[in-house]
């Protein structure tokens, strides 16, 4: 009976509340944004800062989905100072920009930004799908400043067997013709393309919620992860014309081929402990396609985490809490960069000055575009 | 077990089956490159409707609609470059301090 009421209510339910856990916007360039998460009461624990680099297709709050189900809300309860990148929504004027403006430019900026008042100007840096390869690239040009890497869910080789290397690699397929006309190319595009993946999943998810419909805490969930599934954003066209050509056609990053504002990025040159997380039935990152990381590193800590699970699943919900964050959090504490004698104790990120109250993500519909 | 549960257990095997079938169909190139072709050649059209309307506003003496993306992503860039001046100041004085 919970069930059928809780279905027919799914009309008048309100909209799940996303992105929760309290940030600042501690920095702003064009479209993107750095956020820094309230530290919690009792100040931080630990001083190496950490930065979340999502993904640029999706939206950052999959890493703060709601309490409870957040990662970000988890790392700052353990007692780090956390920061996270929102990409923004480009504007037509961002088909211009460049592979190399987000990944040299922007990416190295959120590093520096986030490292400022760290010792040694370190952050552990973790990627998530496009953004564990985006920082991936960055970290093996510039190594400096990072005291630990994950890359989670990270595609490194592109070229497999699976569905978008074959779709990006066909013959009819004209990335130039694509991003020419298109300028940023439409969110709409690149969903149809993981729907592809697996084009029984809408069905098998209706049937999962109708299965599950009694359970309130499971439909906020699924609601909420749908929320942000949904509301993807458009991706740079140059930027795409580069990831296209030269990570999926050329399989540049791996072969050492690929260069970063014309400098070769060379994986031998990630040296800091380096941890790569893969899932087993992640059917848009495969698991080999993630792993050949720790193959081609140059780091001497090298680990390898393999959980079951799928792509966004398996990072966001309740069994993640039990299983994954604290798997990696126990990496963080393990690299956490020593502070030298006499350097004050951590400072709680709510006693840093001018940063403005974030925003709630905002739903597509409801954004203004340029 | 109810009818519900033994319905959704045909469901998932049926899912299963289906959805590894259809990702062999749509991963053979018969498929894969009519549907790139159809993409190229939408994205061919556009272009020249595109072409079409900015030669008109260019007729008539105004900025199209690429001159002021080119033109915001000019500010843009600018708006870095001020950014990147800034962190090598701080970098500047930092040292000398």
């Amino acid at each position: 009976m919970k069930r059928i009421t809780n279905l027919l209510g799914l009309l008048t339910r309100p909209k799940p509340q996303v992105g929760l856990t309290p940030a600042d916007e501690v920095f702003a360039e064009n479209k993107w944004r750095l956020l820094r998460y309230r530290a919690r009461p009792e100040g931080l624990a630990f001083h190496t800062p950490i930065l979340l680099v999502p993904s640029l297709i999706n939206r950052h709050y999959v890493l703060d989905l709601m309490p409870g189900k957040s990662f970000a809300e988890y790392l700052v309860a353990q007692g780090f100072d956390v920061f996270c990148i929102d990409w923004g929504t480009p504007g037509d004027e961002d088909r211009f920009v460049t592979f190399d403006d987000v990944v040299d430019g922007y990416l190295g900026r959120a590093i520096r930004q986030a490292a400022r008042h760290a010792p040694g100007e370190q952050v552990h840096l973790l990627g998530y799908c496009m953004g564990g390869s985006l920082a991936a690239i960055h970290a093996a040009v510039h190594p400096d400043r990072l005291a630990s890497f994950v890359a989670l869910a990270a595609p490194v080789r592109f070229k497999d067997d699976g569905l978008l290397s074959r779709w990006t690699n066909t013959r009819g397929f004209d990335v130039d013709v694509l991003v020419s006309a298109a300028g940023n190319v439409p969110w709409q595009l690149m969903q149809s393309a993981f729907h592809l993946l697996r084009p029984t999943l809408t069905l098998s998810k209706a049937v999962m919620l109708i299965d599950r419909a009694w359970n309130d805490e499971f439909l906020d969930g699924f609601l909420a992860l749908e929320t942000w599934g949904n509301d993807n954003v458009s991706l740079p066209g140059e930027f795409y014309r580069t990831y296209i050509r030269a990570l999926y056609q050329d399989d540049g990053l791996v072969s050492g081929r690929f260069a970063l504002r014309g400098r070769k990025v060379d994986l031998k040159n990630l040296t800091c402990p380096t941890l790569a997380v893969t899932f087993e039935h992640d059917s848009i990152v495969p698991a080999a396609s993630a792993a050949v990381l720790l193959e081609v590193a140059g780091a001497k800590v090298k680990q390898h985490l393999h959980l079951p699970g799928g792509h966004v699943g398996a990072v966001v919900s309740k069994h993640a809490a039990k299983t994954l964050w604290p798997q990696l959090t126990a990496f963080f504490v393990q690299h956490e960069v020593r502070a030298k004698a006499g350097t004050p104790a951590p400072a709680k990120a709510t006693e840093k000055p001018a940063a403005k109250k974030v925003k709630r993500p905002v739903p597509r519909e409801g954004r203004a575009r340029s | 077990m109810d009818l519900w549960d033994s319905w959704k257990k045909g469901f998932d095997a049926w899912e299963n089956r289906t959805a590894a079938l259809m990702e062999q169909v749509l991963k053979s190139e018969s498929v894969l490159m009519p549907m790139g072709a159809l993409l190229t050649a939408t994205m061919k059209a556009k272009a020249a409707s595109d072409k079409a309307i900015a030669e008109t506003w260019e007729r008539m003496g105004l900025p199209t609609r690429r001159d002021q993306e080119r033109t915001l992503h000019a500010l843009n860039q600018i708006q870095s470059r001020l950014i990147d001046l800034e962190e090598k100041l701080d970098a500047l004085e930092k040292n000398r301090n």
